[in-house]
């Protein structure tokens, strides 16, 4: 994308509201998943087992695999887009931060984990549940420092 | 079309698909559906508005005023556009008019965004 060329993206003046757009409706897009995680699939172990398993008490029944199998698969596919933009934004803008790299690793292998970890619930084993949770809390916390962060950068520091 | 499909085309229809119709038998929305159904839109709209116009920047209109009213109406429409269904739930009428007002404008935007970049492309057009 054009804006990994640009030399100055603060003079730019098409450029610097155009990202800042991206990264506002990104910040929307985390908070709102966060929700609708709590809404359809739950938030804690709990919630999460219950909406997976089932729960025989209250005559809940468990997750069907196919319903489960395309709820992942819409989330392969909007975090794939999300994490990329967002890590090429932030490469963009906070590259001459030391810790970028390992925010950006850490946003990677944190996701891909909370992905792996749910189908390993859902198909093998409820104790990756635990693992899941802090897998998917960790991404989500990193990418709202990232693009926090860019945002700040892309409107205060000199230095870009 | 899948916009007059789905909802429709008058305030009428906006009403009736986000707060119901007893009569038709329609459901009115919750503020938990709605969000789900904006949640992919949200970071859509950002990337395809995003993604589209900074290919303006490869042509003659890269410093011209309207690029960027451009970007600041596409923006804001885009995100009336996804807000207003809360609004109108809530019970605040008036927003079916932005509803409907942001989603024409939008569009509008986008396909002058394109007719600007085909004018570059092909130049006689």
């Amino acid at each position: 994308m054009r804006f990994t060329l640009i030399k100055d993206i603060k003079q730019d003046r098409a450029m610097k509201p155009l990202l800042n757009g991206l990264l506002t409706f990104m910040l929307l897009y985390l908070l709102a998943d966060i929700y609708v995680t709590k809404m359809t699939l739950g938030l804690f172990s709990g919630a999460i087992s219950e909406t997976l398993f089932g729960n025989m008490e209250e005559f809940i029944d468990p997750m069907d695999s196919g319903v489960f199998l395309e709820y992942i698969h819409g989330q392969i596919f909007f975090m794939m887009m999300i994490l990329l933009t967002l890590s090429a934004v932030y490469a963009r803008l906070c590259s001459k931060k030391n810790y970028s790299m390992v925010l950006i690793n850490t946003l990677m292998i944190s996701a891909l984990l909370s992905l792996i970890t749910l189908a390993l619930t859902y198909f093998f084993n409820a104790n990756f549940l635990n693992l899941y949770i802090v897998t998917y809390f960790l991404w989500h916390s990193v990418a709202f420092v990232m693009t926090t962060h860019a945002l700040w950068n892309l409107n205060h520091d000199s230095s870009i | 079309m899948l916009f007059e499909e789905k909802i429709g085309l008058s305030v009428a229809n906006v009403l009736e698909y986000y707060q119901g119709n007893e009569e038709k038998f329609i459901m009115a929305k919750s503020n938990a559906g709605i969000l789900k159904v904006i949640l992919p839109h949200i970071f859509a709209f950002g990337l395809f508005i995003m993604v589209v116009q900074h290919f303006l920047l490869f042509t003659g209109y890269k410093k011209s005023k309207q690029f960027l009213v451009l970007i600041y109406a596409s923006f804001t429409t885009a995100f009336l556009e996804l807000v207003s269904p809360f609004f109108i739930l809530q019970g605040f009428e008036v927003f079916a008019y932005v509803k409907l007002i942001s989603f024409g404008l939008l569009e509008f935007l986008l396909l002058y965004t394109f007719a600007l970049l085909f004018r570059c492309i092909i130049p006689r057009l």
